[in-house]
């Protein structure tokens, strides 16, 4: 069973650096970055399963990162994390592809219930590829035969 | 400064009502007024001419008629004949069955001696050979003197003819009773004050004047002659007394006198007069009839527009309620956003310190001790300030970032039951009476049912908070209706027998972060909520209400689009 990866991006420094800890007390395997940018350099190295993404940050804001985020590895789940009590700015992001929402100030319980959630996504996604690429490779004779020519 | 606003259009409206009516009503009587008198005047002069002329006509006639008697007599009998008294008198007395107006008859010799007389007085043998009306007697034939007194005494006039006879001359004279001759002239009767009378030449009375002036008198009238011998001249003018007269003045035909009638102003122009009272009278009336139904019209149309302009300042000022509303829930929107970082750190923070803690005492690394006790409930009371600071700033942010209200129509015939019965059960359990009075009447609005459904939940409960406040568990009542309103419109009405509103808190009702609710059971964000809800959807919310007895809160929304 695979473990699962998170990354928390804001730019409150000290919500990061406490979050980390909380979610590393609780076992998890957790990367920070104060900005859209560094977390796009991230994702360039490492495997991350689960994004939780402000919206409102200084520079390259949440939406643009989360558009970002899906073209460049669309296989990321991303949970939203608003300032905003408004449903508006949450569905935004729905539609550009978020897994979820969360509202500030959200409770660590909550932040953990919705990334195993974006998780358990993932896992089944990732099942219908590999299912998906191993069908690839058995492919019967008569269509080898036929791709040879 | 607005009374006096209100003043000057008042008088405005006032000079404009009273004198466009009163000018042409004016002038309408003015020219009514010229035109009649014009008219009646004319005709009033006619009437006297007509009169007059008629009158000297028969003067004349009557002149005529007692000269042709007396030069009948004079060719019918010899003058041998007529100097015998029998014959005299019975020539007389035929004289007098003719005419009462003979007095006496003398004959007279060509010398001028009465050779016979019959008459009271003694005039027989008296010479009058001298005397100038027996000359032109004799010289022109024909003779009628003037009043004069003569050897008798008395005012008296004469008409004497002439005729030859065997080549010498001879006369005969009779006496006009001047009492009959004044009676015939005064016979004239205009009016009240119309009298009639003769002057000769001279300008003597001839006949008895009505008024007073007697025979052989100067009259106190200022007399205007005629132009042409047979023409009348009218005129008026004042009497010796200072009354105003109008007079018609003639000369009778072959003798210098001179015919007045006259009759006196007030008298000739009664009906002019009447005309007049009538005109005054009307002017009165009809000036006091538009002059009330102006003021009238002026303090009606005054009075609704001060009804309207306040009605237009109170919409004014819900206008600028509702933009600093709007503007206030903007700022708050941007302070909640931004508040809620440092609560998701606090948050966090107070999340590790727990876990820390937690990790601590599993090691044994701390003792339980009271003090330790004390820090648990620090901490979990950290976390419910935390979580209630999130609800407010949450609540803000309703307000502040209001969605854009989904608008469909809504008949709130089975709206409103749907909502009453989502507090049915809260309302039982507290003893609250749900009464629902909704018209059958009540016309589909506009609205988004899902933030309508929000206002009147949020004004239920707080109806409910209401009496429960008052009444204890028992005894409360709340009354949601619906009824048409202006236009179309639909006015929802929630009312309760609660606590009601402190008068000076009837201002702030609407605004948000006001609560009268303890601490931690309220944002204050209600009402503002709702408020700003039903603006957005083009409706109008507004409070009604009396402290102990109950409050009334009342929403108006727009008709239902076709």
């Amino acid at each position: 069973m695979e473990q699962m990866k998170m990354m928390l991006v804001d730019d409150e420094e000290r919500f990061l650096a406490t979050t980390q800890k909380l979610l590393q007390k609780k076992g998890y395997d957790v990367l920070v970055a104060a900005g859209g940018k560094e977390a796009l350099e991230i994702l360039e190295k490492k495997i991350i399963h689960v994004v939780v993404l402000d919206v409102k940050m200084p520079g390259m804001d949440g939406l643009q990162t989360l558009k970002e985020i899906k073209t460049r590895f669309p296989l990321v789940e991303v949970i939203m994390l608003t300032g905003h009590a408004t449903v508006e700015s949450a569905v935004d992001g729905l539609k550009s592809g978020a897994t979820d929402y969360l509202m500030k100030p959200t409770g660590l319980e909550e932040l953990i219930q919705k990334a195993e959630e974006a998780f358990e996504k993932w896992r089944r996604m990732e099942e219908k590829i590999r299912l998906a690429t191993s069908k690839k490779y058995m492919k019967s004779p008569r269509e080898i035969l036929r791709e040879a020519k | 400064m607005k009374n006096r606003y209100y003043a000057s259009i008042r008088k405005k409206i006032l000079i404009s009502m009273i004198l466009v009516p009163v000018v042409p009503f004016i002038l309408c009587l003015g020219l009514g007024y010229h035109y009649f008198t014009t008219s009646l005047e004319t005709s009033t002069i006619a009437s006297l001419k007509r009169i007059v002329s008629d009158h000297r006509q028969m003067i004349e006639s009557f002149l005529t008629e007692r000269t042709n008697d007396l030069e009948f007599i004079l060719h019918a009998t010899p003058f041998a004949d007529l100097k015998r008294p029998e014959t005299l008198l019975r020539v007389f007395n035929n004289l007098q069955a003719r005419s009462g107006a003979f007095l006496d008859l003398g004959v007279f010799d060509a010398d001028g001696r009465h050779v016979a007389y019959h008459g009271p007085y003694e005039l027989k043998s008296k010479d009058y050979g001298g005397e100038a009306w027996f000359q032109r007697t004799m010289t022109e034939g024909i003779y009628i003197s003037d009043i004069f007194l003569g050897y008798r005494r008395v005012p008296h006039f004469i008409i004497a003819v002439s005729t030859e006879e065997n080549g010498r001359r001879w006369a005969i004279r009779a006496t006009i009773d001047t009492h009959y001759f004044t009676k015939l002239v005064e016979m004239v009767r205009i009016g009240k004050t119309g009298e009639a009378y003769l002057l000769n030449a001279d300008g003597v009375l001839q006949t008895r004047q009505r008024s007073g002036r007697e025979l052989m008198q100067q009259p106190l009238d200022q007399v205007a002659y005629p132009d042409a011998p047979s023409s009348i001249r009218t005129y008026l003018a004042r009497d010796a007394t200072g009354e105003r007269f109008l007079y018609a003045t003639t000369w009778l035909k072959d003798k210098g006198w001179l015919l007045v009638i006259r009759q006196e102003k007030a008298d000739a122009f009664r009906s002019l007069n009447a005309a007049v009272y009538g005109i005054v009278l009307i002017s009165i009336i009809g000036l006091g009839a538009i002059v009330a139904v102006a003021f009238y019209v002026t303090g009606r149309i005054v009075h609704k527009m001060k009804a309207m302009d306040t009605e237009k300042e109170s919409l004014n000022q819900q206008l600028i309620r509702a933009q600093r509303l709007a503007e206030l829930g903007e700022m708050a929107a941007g302070f909640a956003h931004e508040i809620n970082n440092p609560l998701q750190i606090i948050r966090s923070e107070q999340a590790l310190m727990d876990l820390n803690f937690g990790e601590l005492k599993e090691a044994g690394m701390l003792a339980p001790s009271e003090t330790l006790e004390e820090i648990d409930d620090a901490m979990a009371q950290i976390k419910l300030q935390v979580e209630r600071c999130a609800g407010i700033t949450q609540a803000i942010l309703k307000f502040g970032r209001q969605n854009e209200p989904k608008l469909q129509n809504v008949d709130l015939r089975s709206f409103i039951p749907q909502i009453t019965g989502m507090v049915a059960k809260k309302a039982s359990v507290n003893g609250i009476e749900i009464v629902q009075d909704i018209a059958e009447s009540t016309p589909p609005i506009h609205g988004d049912p899902g933030q309508l459904q929000q206002v009147l939940l949020n004004l239920l409960n707080n109806a409910m908070d209401a009496v429960m406040q008052l009444h204890g568990p028992a005894g409360g009542s709340i009354t949601i209706g619906a009824a048409p309103f202006n236009g179309g419109q639909a006015r929802i009405m929630v009312g309760d027998n609660g606590c009601g509103i402190e008068s000076e808190n009837m201002k702030k009702i609407f605004s948000p972060f006001f609560t009268t609710k303890p601490v931690g059971k309220g944002t204050g964000l209600g009402l503002s909520v709702c408020y700003g809800i039903i603006h957005a959807m083009g409706g109008s919310m507004a409070v009604d209400s009396m402290p102990n007895c109950g409050s009334t809160f009342s929403i108006v929304l727009p008709p239902a689009a076709s």
